[in-house]
């Protein structure tokens, strides 16, 4: 009787040392493969910094900002509108231009031709073509002689500010994404728009 | 005899099961030659991946070191994706809180002077690339990863992370004096330069041997940190015969030691008291079971004691309470940094790096032809004592 307890009770025991050492409580031991997501949708990868669904999220707000105003919502012609790079003033280093370019597809989606983007980040390459044309090297369809570039009645900017707060409870980042359509003659904003996101967040203990 | 069979069987299977569950590779098939760059490209395709950060930091800071930028900034680039976020809990880090996993089965992270050091790292190439804001989110992030801090005296201290953080803010036209005025506090040698927005050439100076890591305590489960020999305590950095005195604002083996007791450390504490507490259960059991082995009225009980016994042996055997001494171990130990104005075309400049007597280290010096572009962008220098490129 004591000999069969013994023989159970070593192999509950062993049982339960190899169970121990094996991928037990280990959550995709083979990984995840990778999967199409939607922008605005949360990963099962993220952090408390800028994500595609806070970028999704502020551009859109922005974009339909933008086209309720009533200089553009109301403009006899399309205004021309000129992007300026985004001031990052946070602590997350970011890819500085896809703010605006998320923005200028918005609206070039949804303005139905209400706006016009005037390519500044391309002028060195536009001022090549044109003196091409000029010097008559390569046909043009108008008259380059008397052709400019055109001036913008408005510009678009932003800027990311941050604040982050980190504790032994953990990390919160906060941070503020506000954008303005300034009229460059006056100087006047004729809009600003904001949006608010914060998160928290803490790490596993093996890194604290 | 049934019994004591019965025993031996259990113990010898128990002293196989955990040396079979070792299933990660390790770099015994791999063929290191001691260069950062080329064991990090063996190691990150080969190695084992919770490895992969460290590599790509040694990596990093070794094409810097050489002058290739576009090289340090993809491997930073990817480290800093893995560090920059919230480190939730893995399959390797909950291996690592378990008892019968070392700590060193988690994916190497650093320690936050290690983090720290990637996002200093990225914010020079950043400034390199003209995108002072970008630089200056990484040195905020740095800054952020030395806040954590067990002793709050020695949080957030570094002097050239509030003052580079100042610094590009007064260059974006906006007010870094809070950044500069917390970086005159915590600077000692009185030394650091005006933030002065007109400077355009900054030169970020590194030097020394970085902190290494060793393991103390009887299951060598106590991170400690050495410092490495340092015959270069400051630099000279000469520019059209005109000469700046270039010290240490930071030091990485003060900032590795003034970190404090980590949450880790306590769950390494807790598996050395099982380890010790286990070893002793079992010892004492398999003395008690071997005297009652002796008598034949209680040979069966004294069996089963004497297998308890040699369980829990093997189980204290199989626990690894050991610290994680993997270290980024080509950092530098002491930063520093130069501002300057210089009009723009060609000048000269040598940098001698100093011992604690004031003379040029042998074989140390650099000469470099700096060309300062017409215009607002500002020319960024990264120079170390083991640079061979620039």
């Amino acid at each position: 009787m004591k000999l069969s307890f013994l023989r159970s009770l070593s192999a509950v025991l062993a049982a339960a040392v190899v169970s121990g050492c094996a991928s037990y409580g280990v959550k995709q031991p083979s990984g995840v493969a990778a999967r199409e997501m939607k922008p605005d949708e949360r990963g099962f990868v993220s952090g408390t910094g800028i994500e595609s669904q806070d970028i999704v999220a502020v551009t859109d707000k922005m974009a339909r900002g933008i086209m309720g105003i009533p200089e553009i919502a109301n403009a006899q012609t399309a205004p021309r509108i000129v992007v300026l790079p985004v001031q990052n003033d946070t602590r997350f280093p970011i890819n500085k231009n896809i703010f605006l370019e998320e923005i200028m597809a918005l609206l070039n989606e949804r303005s139905g031709g209400k706006v016009r983007f005037l390519a500044r980040d391309r002028m060195a390459e536009l001022e090549k073509e044109r003196d091409l044309k000029r010097s008559g090297q390569v046909t043009s369809s108008t008259d380059v002689s008397v052709n400019k570039f055109k001036g913008a009645d408005y510009m678009l900017t932003g800027k990311l500010v941050g604040q982050t707060t980190r504790t032994s409870a953990g990390t919160s980042d906060y941070i503020l994404y506000s954008f303005e359509l300034i009229n460059p003659d006056t100087s006047e904003i004729i809009w600003n728009g904001s949006h608010r996101i914060k998160k928290q967040g803490q790490d596993d203990a093996v890194y604290r | 005899m049934k019994a004591v069979l019965c025993a031996s069987l259990l113990g010898g299977l128990l002293l196989i099961i955990p040396t079979g569950c070792a299933t990660d590779s390790d770099y015994s098939s791999l063929r290191l030659t001691g260069d950062p760059i080329a064991d990090s490209r063996v190691a990150i395709e080969r190695g084992p991946k919770r490895d992969r950060v460290l590599w790509e930091y040694r990596a990093g800071l070794a094409y810097m070191r050489k002058g290739q930028f576009e090289e340090a900034k993809r491997l930073l680039d990817d480290a800093i994706l893995s560090i920059g976020g919230i480190k939730t809990a893995d399959s390797d880090s909950r291996k690592a809180r378990g008892y019968f996993h070392s700590e060193s089965k988690k994916t190497f992270l650093g320690e936050p002077y290690e983090r720290v050091m990637a996002f200093y790292y990225r914010g020079i190439l950043y400034w390199m690339d003209g995108e002072p804001d970008n630089a200056r989110a990484c040195f905020r992030s740095a800054q952020i990863e030395d806040s954590d801090n067990e002793n709050k005296t020695y949080s957030a201290d570094y002097v050239l992370l509030d003052y580079l953080d100042g610094l590009a803010t007064a260059k974006l036209a906006g007010d870094g004096s809070d950044a500069d005025k917390r970086a005159r506090k915590l600077d000692k040698t009185g030394s650091l330069p005006a933030c002065d927005p007109k400077a355009n050439v900054l030169i970020f100076l590194d030097f020394g041997q970085g902190p290494h890591k060793f393991a103390t305590g009887e299951y060598g489960q106590e991170l400690r940190f050495g410092e490495g020999n340092q015959r270069v305590r400051n630099a000279l950095v000469t520019v059209d015969n005109q000469s700046v005195r270039a010290p240490a604002f930071d030091d990485l083996y003060f900032q590795a030691i003034t970190r404090g007791g980590r949450v880790m450390d306590h769950i390494l504490g807790n598996k050395a008291v099982f380890k010790e507490t286990t070893a002793i259960a079992g010892m004492g059991a398999i003395v008690g079971g071997a005297v009652l082995l002796q008598n034949r009225g209680t040979r069966e009980v004294g069996a089963g004691l004497l297998a308890l016994g040699v369980l829990s042996e093997v189980v204290s055997a199989a626990t690894t309470p050991e610290a994680d001494i993997r270290a980024w171990d080509n950092l530098p130990q002491y930063l520093s940094f130069v501002a300057l104005t210089a009009s723009p075309g060609q000048h000269t400049m040598r940098i001698d790096f100093q011992d604690a007597y004031g003379d040029a280290v042998e074989g140390l010096s650099k000469t470099i032809t700096l060309n300062i572009p017409v215009g607002s962008r500002d020319s960024i220098i990264y120079i170390s004592d083991q640079s061979t490129s620039f």
